[in-house]
């Protein structure tokens, strides 16, 4: 269950908590949306009381503010289950996790009481009215941007990452052309940095010559929109009327501010609503499995492009993963092949701190008058590769690394615990 | 948009000076055949272009004068004066006391260096003054001393500081029987230094200019001044101002970066090849008359057949039929005498250039194979009509045109080079062999991938 909006848990006073201040805060949301996106405090207690008419109304205004969201072109004449579709892909992208919603029909006949927690979720989550205010301010023409646009272009699913492209012999490029396109590309491209430098400079230009004009002493010149007024008077109509429109939706963004723990509060009834009317699922996953995900569509290419690049990285990692299963296993097999040796070595990391090459302690009793002296040439060979040769208090060696047969032919007594064998003391150090 | 000249070495001084006067008096001629408000706008972009509106009310041109010897640069600054029309800036120039003795490698290893910072601080001057810089336009010849070692360091430089500006070298090709004994070695090592820095080299070869002069323009004394006025109306014919786009409403204000774009994306294939037709003496104007198929139909042909000029061309040379078993690229006639082109811009000015049918450059055929005629074909108009010339028409060629000439200088250069004649005179200011070698080879690669087409 997804519990939303600052947490205002007192105060549940049934339908209408607040009393005149619900019609206030909802008025207020409404007069604070931007122009194209409709929104009337009717449609809301319709949806809360998931009203199939109010459906419809809900599906639009969601289109249309995710539109301006993401910055695409669309008009109000776009097919419902076109906008229904953008929208849960939208939600989808944001982040929105509820399945009921995307289980709703494509064709806008039920569900506004669903829309209306994605809206509100929205309202909280990405801080909708702010990103709205901002995109749609009257603009006064002195930005300047460098476009950081990612790459659009659609990539094919196949194939990892690695592998170029493969041109059947009947596609054959020669690669002169393409040398040639990626010379034009390049020159546009200069063409375009000449065209953006100019427009800083004439920018630098009215903000140097005007300098010292402005009304507001900070500032002190104009801006390009300003400076266009005083060219054309005759827009300055059009501009009041937009600055005017803008000032009421900004003040209209302040009451609503002001006014929200309310709105919060009622829709905290709507949830508690839809928990008595047990409509409420256990909590899942925020992972959807694919088939429940709308299929992808034109009207979305940044999302068509990550899920796409999501794909890819996973099934990379998969290969890899596989991969390096298999290198694993066939070391495993590898390592299988010799037993004797591997008890030995296991035998010797279980016993001894050292590892296996490491020349090794042993205590050793009972010589013989011969084998003493065998036992110093041996000590002897094994200090020079580096082993530890502990004398006893007679001088001669007790404990040296010695291999099999060589032990054989000392005949000495058994009192090692372990075979080293002869690779060990070729000098692996 | 504005293009800034340089004009480097005595060539380079005379020749500009002349190309701003085509301009000047063109602009200012009233043979414009058109309406005034076409030639309102054709005199504000042509102003934008190539000059600054000065308190004077005299036009400065957007130019850097750059010489060793003080004298060019002083007669070019006050001949342009005297004309009433334009002038140069007066600081806008830099020179020093004595000459560099047609030595390459003095200019570009001693010189250039030298006065590598007060050349540079001119030319930043210059383009700070520009709203937009639409580009450099370097004018020099390629085997003189000066002209040709500062020359190609100056580029050098340019492409160092304006990494991404269009910089088009203007380069005067010598005489054949030039009286500079190093002048292939000149040559080489010029072609291959600007190879690197420079985006496109716009080539006049001085043997083909005194054929114009002397046929078409019936001259018999032929100076140099008359060859550098043929020269600057070519030019002029190629940079005043026309509409890029079929239906377009305004002058391209963009002329360096579209010219490139459409003739030379490609890196290997950067020479450009300039005609123009009609030419002809100016007392004959008033009784001639022109049509643009006969026009078309001739630029064509000096295209295909790689003639000079629009007389004693070879008629009998046609592009190889379609279909025809691939020739092998040493098969006689496509090697000798038909010319493939990579890229084609054909500009046209004057009267009804809206009924001009340009179709005949688009035959696939004239074309390389790799390269469809509407990538490789362009073409710019405007009804204005320039420097008295009724219909004029010009072309400008990414093509074989200078595979011969550049041919011949790699071969004598290197005939030179391997008795080692002269070496000497290079080695001493730090042109090693190495370099040699390194810009015989370059040159060789561009006459290779020129070759195979």
């Amino acid at each position: 269950m997804v519990r939303k909006g600052p947490g205002s848990a007192a105060g549940r006073a049934g339908a209408m908590p607040g009393g005149r201040a619900l019609p206030g805060a909802v008025g207020a949301l409404c007069r604070a949306m931007p122009p194209r996106a409709r929104l009337v405090p009717e449609g809301l207690r319709r949806a809360k009381l998931d009203r199939p008419q109010a459906t419809l109304d809900f599906w639009r205004l969601l289109y249309a503010l995710l539109k301006q969201i993401h910055g695409g072109k669309w008009s109000e004449a776009d097919a419902i289950d076109t906008q229904i579709r953008f929208v849960k892909l939208a939600l989808w992208y944001q982040g929105y996790g509820r399945p009921e919603l995307y289980r709703l029909p494509s064709d806008g006949s039920a569900g506004s009481r669903e829309l209306l927690l994605a809206f509100s979720w929205l309202l909280h989550r990405i801080s909708l009215l702010e990103q709205l205010l901002a995109r749609n301010r009257v603009r006064t023409g002195d930005e300047t941007s460098v476009c950081m646009c990612e790459d659009d272009l659609s990539q094919s699913e196949q194939g990892t990452t690695e592998i170029a492209p493969e041109y059947g012999p009947e596609d054959r490029v020669d690669v002169r052309y393409l040398q040639w396109l990626n010379g034009r590309l390049r020159f546009q491209w200069r063409s375009l940095h000449a065209q953006h430098q100019e427009q800083c400079k004439l920018l630098h230009k009215i903000h140097l010559l005007t300098s010292g004009s402005h009304v507001d002493q900070i500032l002190g010149h104009f801006s390009v929109t300003e400076m266009d007024l005083i060219r054309q008077t005759e827009n300055y109509k059009q501009l009041v009327q937009l600055l005017e429109r803008e000032t009421m939706q900004l003040e209209a963004f302040l009451e609503w501010k002001q006014l929200e723990p309310v709105y919060w509060q009622w829709m905290e009834t709507v949830l508690d609503n839809m928990a008595e009317e047990g409509n409420m699922c256990k909590p899942q996953d925020a992972h959807i499995e694919k088939s429940s995900l709308p299929k992808v569509t034109s009207c979305c290419p940044w999302a068509d492009s990550l899920t796409g690049q999501i794909n890819k990285l996973s099934r990379d990692l998969m290969a890899l993963r596989d991969q390096l299963h298999e290198l694993v296993t066939h070391r495993k097999s590898a390592w299988e092949e010799k037993p004797a040796e591997r008890r030995r070595l296991i035998s010797l990391q279980r016993q001894f701190p050292a590892g296996p090459c490491e020349p090794v302690l042993l205590r050793v009793r009972g010589l013989g008058k011969e084998a003493t002296s065998e036992m110093l040439e041996l000590g002897d060979e094994a200090k020079s590769l580096g082993a530890h040769v502990k004398d006893d208090r007679e001088g001669s060696p007790r404990a040296l690394v010695v291999p099999s047969n060589e032990a054989v032919k000392c005949q000495i007594k058994i009192g090692w615990e372990i075979n080293v064998t002869k690779t060990h003391l070729k000098g692996k150090s | 948009m504005s293009l800034v000249t340089v004009q480097l070495g005595q060539c380079g001084n005379q020749i500009g000076r002349e190309v701003f006067n085509a301009i000047c008096s063109d602009v200012h001629g009233t043979h414009g055949l058109c309406s005034k408000k076409e030639n309102e706008s054709y005199h504000d972009a042509c102003k934008e272009r190539f000059f600054i509106e000065a308190e004077s009310g005299v036009p400065v041109a957007r130019a850097v004068l750059v010489d060793m010897e003080p004298k060019v640069i002083s007669q070019t600054l006050s001949i342009a004066a005297k004309s009433g029309y334009w002038k140069y800036d007066d600081h806008s120039h830099f020179c020093q006391k004595q000459g560099s003795g047609n030595n390459w490698a003095n200019g570009y290893t001693v010189h250039g260096p030298r006065h590598k910072e007060a050349i540079m601080n001119l030319v930043q001057k210059e383009a700070e003054k520009c709203d937009r810089l639409g580009g450099f336009f370097t004018i020099m010849s390629m085997a003189g001393g000066t002209g040709s070692g500062l020359g190609a360091f100056v580029t050098q430089c340019l492409r160092d500081a304006f990494p991404s500006s269009f910089i088009l070298n203007h380069v005067i090709w010598p005489y054949g029987t030039g009286e500079v004994i190093v002048q292939n070695y000149n040559s080489v090592l010029t072609l291959s230094h600007l190879y690197q820095s420079s985006d496109a080299l716009l080539v006049h070869e001085n043997d083909v200019i005194h054929k114009v002069c002397a046929q078409l323009m019936h001259m018999k004394q032929i100076s140099f001044k008359d060859v550098n006025q043929v020269i600057a109306h070519q030019l002029g014919s190629v940079f005043q101002p026309t509409y890029t786009a079929e239906d377009g409403l305004h002058y391209s204000r963009n002329p360096l970066g579209d010219l490139m774009e459409t003739l030379v994306p490609h890196p290997e294939f950067k020479m450009l090849g300039l005609r123009n037709i009609p030419q002809m003496p100016e007392n004959s104007l008033a009784y001639s008359t022109f049509s643009w198929p006969g026009l078309i139909k001739h630029l064509r042909q000096m295209l295909i057949a790689n003639a000079k000029m629009e007389e004693g061309i070879d008629w009998q040379v046609q592009p190889p039929r379609p279909g025809s078993s691939v020739p092998s690229s040493r098969s006689t006639n496509k090697l000798l005498h038909f010319n493939t082109s990579i890229a084609n811009l054909v500009i046209l000015r004057g009267k009804d250039t809206h009924s001009a049918d340009l179709g005949s450059f688009r035959d696939p055929s004239l074309y390389t194979s790799w390269l469809n005629p509407q990538d490789a074909f362009s073409a710019w108009k405007t009804p204005r009509a320039f420097n008295k010339y009724e219909k004029s028409a010009s072309l400008v060629s990414n093509s074989q045109f200078l595979l011969k000439p550049l041919d011949n200088v790699v071969r004598k250069a290197w005939n030179m080079f391997a008795s080692k004649a002269y070496v000497h005179q290079y080695t001493k200011y730090g042109i090693e062999e190495e370099d040699f070698l390194d810009s015989f080879t370059a040159l060789e690669q561009v006459i290779s991938s020129y070759t195979i087409l």
